[in-house]
């Protein structure tokens, strides 16, 4: 399973494009706090994460991830326009794997997913997967 | 003076500007003093609150603040070590900035006035300092309302939304605004991009836009970074600060009342400051906009 962390709409719809033919569970929350709560009792392979949001930052949910036993390995990728050194030390600090510039293209994303969840990504019928 | 009212005490970016060339926009670094009644709150640390202290403790009249800091880089904290409240008895100090908790909070005020950087640590404040946290997403003291949001600046950086007196002030002392449109402009002419795709960075695109000005929206005064000319910010993109150019755009699209550049380049003397307001007034003017905008200068005082 894979968690997608963005207050853009138009981002996440990328991400559902990304994976829609393939045999992925994809979940998308537009604030870290839903997403939080959400996170605390579910373990995706993956996480990809937005920085800038309205309310809580995803640096600041990464760290409270952090300190939930559970999450202490779970990958994630940081995907931002926040291309500062601050912020790039903070995310490797906090055991981010990547840390990505926004836009990505769907085939980068396809071919993260394959490489993070370690599993094979099947192609199904359309419209059979999310 | 009115009971309410907004002062600017600091109006520079990144390091105080001390030079006579300077004077008329001012040299001390970000901090503004939102009063209303017997309520002061105060929105940055830098060396402009130095002052603001010293006429505070000689008003002798308000011994509660509230200090909100947008973030800890050094023109928004330098001003700390020597801000006389903290360092009288009976006064109060309400701090409130980004961090998990108190605890970043105060380690985050703390560091600079360590050594071997500051020979006299926060533990000898004679003030009592306490932390405000939010309720409900905004940050009350007395009758000014604030709401933090997340702004694009290197680190967790916040704005502040104030209600006071019925009117509505948005504080952005840095902020790089469109950051998003030069990397979706790149990834629009790449060759292998179908329809779909396309249309979603088009979206991805003018949606960032509207997002990053969704706190503004409406607000009869915006107080926001404008730190360079558009030469200066093709070196500096990427460094977290915005072309005025572009702020009065943003501006306009938000429907702001009145705009103040803020948070000026410290390299640029009061010539150039006065050609980058001709130029902003003509970009208002040439948008058929009845946006008034001004220049945040030192000492300025705006009653609500």
């Amino acid at each position: 399973m894979v968690v997608v962390v963005d207050d853009s709409a138009a981002a996440i719809s990328q991400y559902e494009a990304s994976v829609r033919s393939l045999a992925v569970d994809l979940q998308s929350f537009r604030s870290a706090d839903a997403a939080y709560a959400y996170l605390r009792d579910n373990h995706p392979d993956l996480i990809f994460l937005d920085i800038v949001m309205p309310e809580k930052d995803g640096l600041t949910l990464l760290k409270e991830l952090r300190a939930l036993p559970a999450h202490r390995e779970t990958p994630v990728i940081v995907v931002t326009s926040k291309d500062y050194a601050q912020d790039r030390n903070v995310a490797r600090e906090l055991g981010a794997r990547e840390f990505l510039l926004k836009p990505l293209r769907s085939r980068e994303i396809r071919a993260l997913i394959e490489q993070y969840t370690g599993a094979e990504v099947h192609p199904l019928p359309d419209g059979a997967g999310r | 003076m009115s009971p309410c009212y907004l002062r600017f005490w600091g109006v520079r970016g990144s390091y105080p500007a001390p030079f006579a060339t300077h004077m008329r926009a001012g040299g001390n670094t970000s901090c503004i003093e939102v009063r209303c009644g017997e309520h002061v709150l105060i929105c940055d640390a830098g060396t402009g609150i130095i002052p603001l202290g010293a006429a505070l403790v000689e008003q002798d009249a308000i011994r509660e603040l509230a200090i909100l800091v947008t973030h800890y880089h050094w023109d928004h904290i330098s001003g700390l070590p020597f801000f006389a409240p903290a360092f009288t008895a009976s006064w109060t100090l309400r701090f409130f900035g980004p961090g998990k908790n108190e605890a970043e909070l105060a380690e985050a005020l703390a560091e600079q006035m360590r050594a071997p950087y500051f020979p006299v640590e926060t533990e000898t404040w004679l003030a009592d300092v306490q932390y405000l946290r939010p309720a409900n997403g905004a940050v009350v003291h007395g009758p000014i309302r604030v709401t933090p949001f997340n702004v694009h600046h290197p680190g967790t950086t916040f704005g502040y939304r104030i209600e006071v007196a019925g009117r509505t002030v948005v504080y952005v002392s840095d902020n790089e605004l469109l950051f998003l449109d030069e990397p979706i402009n790149q990834r629009l002419v790449e060759r292998d991009l179908d329809a779909g795709e396309h249309e979603l960075l088009l979206r991805m695109k003018e949606e960032e836009k509207w997002a990053s000005l969704q706190p503004f929206l409406d607000a009869d005064i915006l107080i926001h970074d404008a730190q360079y000319t558009r030469e200066d910010y093709a070196r500096k993109r990427g460094w977290g600060h915005s072309c005025y150019i572009d702020t009065v755009n943003c501006a306009i699209d938000a429907g702001v009342r009145q705009l103040y550049l803020y948070h000026l380049d410290p390299s640029y003397p009061d010539v150039q400051i006065d050609a980058l307001h001709r130029d902003a007034l003509e970009i208002v003017r040439r948008r058929g906009s009845d946006l008034r905008c001004d220049i945040a200068r030192e000492g300025l005082v705006i009653p609500l």
